[in-house]
C-alpha cells in the first residue's frame, strides 16, 4: 500500500487513539483488507499498542486481515431473511463453491460473507454483490450470479 | 488519609476502606466468595461471574459481581443466598465442563458444590479468565498478550510476529494461570462427568457446611487467593 | 449560503422555502431508501428526471427523493402531490409513460396502482391504502415531506423551530420537566424514562458532558432506525440539540452501524449542512449554546448496541461492555456524564417541544406514551414499517395492518424484540404494544422488530437460530454468556437433531435462568429470552422433538424426509441438476426420485422446483 494513501487516511487523526476504528474502516474500504505493515504504522501514528490494534481488527466483522476476492458476495442472515430461506443461499454457496462463509475461493475470485441484517427486511432474502443490493434471492438466482462472477475470469482468459 | 464506610455483609456489619471492592473487603474479613479472574492489586474485569452477590437496595435485590462493585456507605450485601449459591454452582459447572483437567478449576467447582456435571466434557486449554493478559499489561507493562477474537473465537494471543519481540520473560502469565496448576492423577474423561471431591485441598465435610467462611483451601494456596497474598 | 445567526433568520428562511414549494405545480415523491434502492429506485429516479428534462417540464415539476416510506415490498414507490396518487412497482422503462400521461395529463395508469391483498381492489390514494390508514404515522409521515439530503426542505416544513423555541423559552431544567411530563420512554429496547435519564445526567457533576444517538440497530429484522436516519436526519439532530441544551453537553455523537451506508451518508450530509447554516457550532441562533456533532461508524458488532460497549467503541476500542453499577449518565463516554438515546427517541423530542407534553401523553397507555414504529416482517401479507399508538393490540397489527397470513397457513406466534425478546403465542394476541405488558408476558418491546410466524415455523428452530446469532455476537468476556449460550445451543441442537433427552429440558431451563441473572451485560441477560419464552409457550413442540423425535412444523432437517410427489413431477430435471449431493435420479419427462440416504435436506431442490412437487414430512 502506498505511503501517500495511508498518509491521507491518517491526516488529522495522528496521536488520537479514539480514531482507531475510523482509520481502520477507511483502510479496509480502500484496500479491501488490513495489510500488516499498514497496521504497524497505524499503531505507531495513533499511539495505540499493537496488541490493541489487533484486538480491534479481530473483534469487528468489518475487518479482514486477508485480502478479499475480486467479488464480495454478502448474504444477509437476519431473522426476516432467515424465515424466507437465507440458509438455503448459504447451502447453495457451500455446494457450488466448496467454501464456508468468511472464506475466499482458492483462485481469489469470490469471497462469501454473511451479515446479520442489512435493514432491507421486507425484500429478503437479500444478497449484496460488490455494493449493489439484490432482493428476493433464491438459490437458483444466486447460482447464476456466482457463475457469472466466476465466469468473468474465463472470458478474460479466452480473450 | 484513609476513609471508611460501613457496609453489611451477610448480616454482619463491616468497616470497609473507601475505594475497595466488595470482594476485597469480604476476603479481608474472612468471608469466602469464590472467584477466578480476580487478582489482588490488578484491575478487575468481572468476567468469571463466580463472585456474584446480591446487593439489596430499596427493597429490591440486584445480582452483581462483587469484584467490580465498590463499597458505599450503607450497602447491604448477601453473598450466599440460595439463589446465589445455585447460580455460582451452575457457573462453576460450566467452567469445569470446559476445562475438567485443571486442578484449580476442579477445586473451585467442588467449593461451589458441583458433583455431577451435566454437560459433555471438553478439554480446553484456556478458560479465558484474563489473568495472564492483565498481569502482562499492568504488572509487566509489556502488552504482549491480549484477547483476540469475539465470542466463541476469543483466545489469548500476541501481536503477529515473534512473541519474544514483546515479552520480557517475567513468567507472570504462567504463575497466575489456573491451568498451570498440576492436575490430579486421574484424568477426567468424557462419559464420566463427575467430580470425586477428593482433591488435595483441605476441603472436608465441615468446610462444605460453612460455605461462606474461609477454610484456607488448597485452591487459595496454589492459586494466589488474596487472603494468602495478604499474609 | 444562508447563515442563520438569529432566530429571526430562521423564520425568514422558512417563509422563503415555503413560498418556493408553493410555486411548484406537481411534486413526484419517490422513495430512495435502502429497500427501494435494492429494487432499483435509483434508476427510476434518473429515468424520470431525464424524461422531465426531455419534455421541458423541469420548471413546474419537482422530483423529491425522500428516505424510506416503510412499504418496501411495493417499491419503487411514487406519490404524486397534490392528489396523493400512489404508484408502486415502478420500473425505469415506465418513466416516459408516467411523465406523458400522469404528470402532463393527470391520467391514472391502472397497472401501477396498489392492489389490496385482502379485498383484491385497486387503491388510488396513498391515504386510503389499508396498510397505511390502519396505522397512526406520526413520525413516518414526515419522511415523505422532505428530501433526505435537503436542509432547506426540513426548514420549509418547520424544522429547527423546536430548538429555536427551546432556546427562547425553556431553561434546561424546564426542558427536562417537559420531557418527563410527556412520559417518553426510550425506544431502543429497555424503555427507560427519558426525562429521568436526562435529569440524572443534568445533576451529575462535571463540565464536559455528551449526548449520543444510538443508530447501531443490530436487531436482525428491525430497520426503523435506518429509515428515520436515512429519511430525516435533521430531525434527529434537532432532538439531540434539545437534549444537549437540557443536560449541558456541547458535543454529540451519532453512532451508525457501517452496514447502513446510506444512513451514514445522509447523516454526514445533514451535519455538514447544519454547520454551513450555523445551526451547529458556536452561539446557535444567537444564544450562548454551542454544540457540534461527530459521526462514528460501527465496525460490525451487535454487542455495540449496548451502551457501555458503544461508548468504548467510540473511544476506539473493542466493544466489550462493562458492569453498570455506576450508570453511564454519571460515568459514560470517557468517564464523563453521557446521555445515550435511540434514534426514534431523539426523533420524538422536537415534536414534544413544539406540541407540548400533554399532546404526546394523550396517545398511548398509562405507562407507555406516544407511538412506536415497528418492523412488521415474516409470514404476513403486508410487511414493512408500521407506526402505531402504544396500546394497539398485536392482533390489530398482524391482521388489520398486516393483512393476515401470507400463505394461508395458521399464524402461530409473533417474535418481538429481536434476539433479546421472546415469542408470544396467538392466544396472547390481545396484548397491547406496551413496554410493561410485553415484559410481563415474557418478551419485550425491544427496538420494535415484530416477526410473524406461521405453523410452518418450528419454534425449536427459532430458539436455535437466535442462540446461534447470539453466540456469534457475544463479546466473550463473561462465562455465563460465552459458555452458557454455547451450551444452550448444544442442548437445543441435540433436541433439533433428534438426540434430545427429557432431563435436558430441565437443564435448559435452569441454565437459561442462570445466564439471565448472572451475565455481565444486557446481551447475556436477555439472550435466554427466546429459549425461555419458547419453553414457556411452546413446550409441546420441544416435547414432540424429545419424546417422539418428531418436528411438528416439518422444519428440523434431521427429523424430516424429502420426497418427490410422482403426480406433480414433470421430470424436467431441474432438481437433479441443482442437487449438490447427487441424491436425485430420474429420466427426462419421468417422475424423479430422491435417495433419502444421500439427501441432506438442504432445501435447494424445493427452491428450484416450479411444480411444487417436493414434499417434506
Amino acid at each position: 500500500m502506498s505511503a501517500t494513501k495511508l498518509d491521507s487516511i491518517l491526516e488529522g487523526r495522528r496521536s488520537q487513539p479514539h480514531m482507531l476504528i475510523e482509520v481502520m474502516l477507511d483502510l479496509q474500504d480502500q484496500e479491501g483488507y488490513l495489510p500488516e505493515d499498514a497496521l504497524k504504522t497505524v499503531s505507531k501514528e495513533l499511539g495505540v499498542p499493537l496488541i490493541d490494534v489487533y484486538r480491534v481488527a479481530h473483534f469487528y466483522k468489518a475487518f479482514s486481515l486477508k485480502p478479499r476476492g475480486k467479488n464480495v458476495i454478502t448474504i444477509c442472515t437476519g431473522t426476516a431473511c432467515h424465515v424466507r430461506g437465507s440458509h438455503l443461499l448459504v447451502n447453495q454457496v457451500r455446494g457450488q463453491l466448496g467454501i464456508e462463509p468468511g472464506d475466499t475461493t482458492p483462485d481469489g475470485q469470490i469471497t462469501v460473507e454473511c451479515v446479520n441484517c442489512l435493514g432491507a427486511c421486507a425484500l429478503g432474502p437479500i444478497v449484496v454483490q460488490n455494493g449493489s443490493y439484490c432482493d428476493h434471492m433464491t438459490p437458483g438466482k444466486l447460482r447464476k450470479k456466482i457463475d457469472k462472477a466466476a465466469g468473468k475470469k474465463k472470458e478474460a482468459k479466452d480473450a | 488519609m484513609l476513609q471508611y464506610v460501613n457496609v453489611t455483609i451477610d448480616g454482619a456489619p463491616v468497616r470497609a476502606e473507601k475505594g475497595t471492592s466488595v470482594l476485597d473487603t469480604a476476603i479481608h474479613v474472612g468471608v469466602c466468595i469464590p472467584h477466578l479472574c480476580h487478582i489482588p492489586g490488578i484491575h478487575d474485569m468481572g468476567a468469571c461471574r463466580l463472585c456474584i452477590v446480591e446487593e439489596v437496595k430499596n427493597g429490591r435485590s440486584k445480582v452483581t459481581a462483587s469484584c467490580t462493585l465498590l463499597v458505599e456507605e450503607g450497602m447491604v450485601i448477601r453473598s450466599n443466598t440460595d439463589k446465589i449459591l445455585k447460580m455460582r454452582k451452575n457457573i462453576a459447572e460450566l467452567l469445569v465442563a470446559s476445562a475438567p483437567n485443571s486442578k484449580a478449576i476442579q477445586d473451585i467447582a467442588v467449593r461451589c458444590g458441583v458433583k455431577d456435571v451435566r454437560y459433555p466434557f471438553r478439554n480446553e486449554n484456556c478458560v479465558l479468565c484474563g489473568r495472564c493478559v492483565r498481569i502482562c499489561k499492568e504488572r509487566a507493562k509489556a502488552n504482549a498478550l491480549g484477547f483476540i477474537g469475539r465470542g466463541k473465537d476469543r483466545h489469548v494471543d500476541h501481536p503477529p510476529g515473534r512473541l519474544m519481540d514483546y515479552c520480557n520473560n517475567c513468567n507472570g502469565c504462567i504463575m497466575f494461570c489456573p491451568m498451570s496448576v498440576t492436575p490430579c492423577g486421574g484424568l477426567m474423561k468424557k462419559g464420566e462427568e463427575r467430580l470425586c471431591g477428593q482433591c488435595d485441598s483441605q476441603l472436608n465435610a465441615d468446610a462444605q457446611k460453612m460455605p461462606g467462611v474461609c477454610v484456607w483451601c488448597e485452591l487459595g494456596k496454589g492459586f494466589q487467593c488474596s487472603r494468602y497474598l495478604a499474609i | 449560503m444562508p447563515r442563520i445567526s438569529q432566530a429571526r433568520d430562521l423564520e425568514t428562511l422558512q417563509q422563503h422555502f415555503v413560498a418556493k414549494r408553493e410555486r411548484v405545480k406537481t411534486t413526484i415523491v419517490v422513495c430512495g431508501g435502502t429497500g427501494c434502492q435494492a429494487s432499483r429506485a435509483g434508476s427510476v429516479i434518473d429515468a424520470v428526471r431525464a424524461e422531465l428534462a426531455r419534455q421541458g417540464l423541469m420548471q413546474d415539476v419537482v422530483v423529491r427523493v425522500t428516505g424510506c416510506h416503510g412499504f418496501c415490498e411495493q417499491g419503487p414507490i411514487m406519490v404524486f402531490e397534490p392528489g396523493n396518487l400512489f404508484y408502486c412497482h415502478v420500473t425505469p422503462n415506465d418513466a416516459q409513460d408516467i411523465v406523458s400521461r400522469t404528470v402532463k395529463k393527470g391520467e391514472v395508469i391502472d397497472k401501477f396502482l396498489y392492489t389490496d391483498p385482502v379485498s383484491g381492489r385497486k387503491v388510488t390514494k396513498e391515504a386510503e391504502i389499508p396498510f397505511y390508514s390502519a396505522q397512526g404515522r406520526q413520525l413516518l409521515n414526515f419522511n415523505k415531506l422532505v428530501d433526505a439530503c435537503s436542509i432547506d426542505d426540513y426548514i420549509a416544513v418547520g424544522g429547527y423551530r423546536a430548538i429555536a423555541k427551546t432556546l427562547k423559552e425553556f431553561k434546561p431544567a424546564a426542558i427536562i420537566s417537559e420531557i418527563k411530563a410527556s412520559g417518553l420512554r426510550g425506544r431502543g429496547g429497555a424503555g427507560f424514562p427519558t426525562g429521568r435519564k436526562w435529569e440524572e445526567a443534568y445533576e451529575a457533576p462535571g463540565d464536559e458532558k455528551y449526548v449520543i444517538c444510538n443508530a447501531d440497530e443490530g436487531d436482525p429484522g428491525a430497520y426503523m432506525d435506518r429509515c428515520l436516519l436515512e429519511a430525516n436526519p435533521h430531525q434527529v439532530l434537532e432532538g439531540m440539540m434539545i437534549g444537549a441544551r437540557a443536560v449541558g453537553a456541547r458535543k454529540g455523537y451519532i453512532y451508525v452501524r457501517r452496514e447502513y451506508p446510506l444512513a451514514v451518508k445522509h447523516a454526514r450530509i445533514a451535519v455538514q449542512q447544519a454547520r454551513e447554516y450555523g445551526i451547529l457550532g458556536e452561539n446557535i441562533l444567537g444564544s450562548n449554546f454551542s454544540f457540534d456533532v461527530e459521526i462514528a461508524r460501527g465496525g460490525g458488532a451487535f454487542v455495540c448496541g449496548e451502551s457501555t460497549a458503544l461508548m468504548t467503541s467510540i473511544e476506539g476500542k473493542v466493544g466489550e461492555p462493562r458492569a453498570k453499577d455506576v450508570h453511564t449518565v454519571k460515568e459514560g463516554l470517557w468517564n464523563r456524564p453521557t446521555v445515550l438515546n435511540n434514534v426514534e427517541t431523539w426523533a420524538n423530542v422536537p415534536h414534544i417541544i413544539l406540541n407540548g407534553a400533554k399532546w404526546f401523553a394523550s396517545r398511548g397507555t398509562e405507562s407507555s406514551k406516544g407511538t412506536k414504529i415497528l418492523a412488521l416482517t415474516g409470514q404476513v401479507k403486508n410487511t414493512g414499517l408500521v407506526e402505531v399508538a402504544m396500546g394497539t393490540t398485536l392482533r390489530t397489527i398482524v391482521y388489520d395492518i398486516g393483512g393476515g397470513p401470507k400463505n394461508g397457513n395458521r399464524i402461530k406466534a409473533v417474535q418481538t424484540g429481536g434476539p433479546s425478546g421472546g415469542c408470544l403465542p396467538e392466544s396472547l394476541f390481545n396484548l397491547p404494544v406496551d413496554f410493561d405488558a410485553l415484559w410481563e408476558a415474557g418478551s419485550m418491546m425491544g427496538s420494535g422488530g415484530l416477526v410473524v410466524m406461521d405453523d410452518k415455523t418450528c419454534m425449536v428452530d427459532v430458539a436455535r437460530y437466535f442462540l446461534n446469532f447470539l453466540r456469534d455476537e457475544s463479546c466473550g468476556k463473561c462465562v455465563p454468556c460465552r459458555v452458557g449460550i454455547d451450551r444452550m445451543l448444544e442442548i437445543v441442537t441435540d433436541i433439533a437433531e433428534g438426540h434430545g433427552r427429557p432431563e435436558q429440558l430441565d437443564l435448559l431451563q435452569e441454565l437459561a435462568e442462570t445466564v439471565a441473572e448472572s451475565s455481565l451485560c444486557g446481551l447475556g441477560k436477555s439472550a435466554p429470552n427466546p429459549v425461555l419464552s419458547t419453553l414457556k409457550y411452546f413446550m409441546e413442540e420441544y416435547r414432540a422433538h424429545v419424546h417422539e423425535k418428531r418436528c411438528p412444523a416439518a422444519v428440523c432437517k434431521a427429523l424430516v424426509t424429502y420426497s418427490i410427489d410422482g403426480e406433480k413431477c414433470t421430470g424436467c430435471g431441474v432438481c437433479l441438476k441443482a442437487c449438490p449431493h447427487d441424491s436425485i435420479t430420474g429420466e427426462k419427462k419421468k417422475p424423479h426420485v430422491i435417495d433419502t440416504g444421500l439427501c441432506q435436506r438442504c432445501g435447494i431442490c424445493i427452491g428450484d422446483c416450479k411444480f411444487d412437487a417436493i414434499t417434506v414430512r
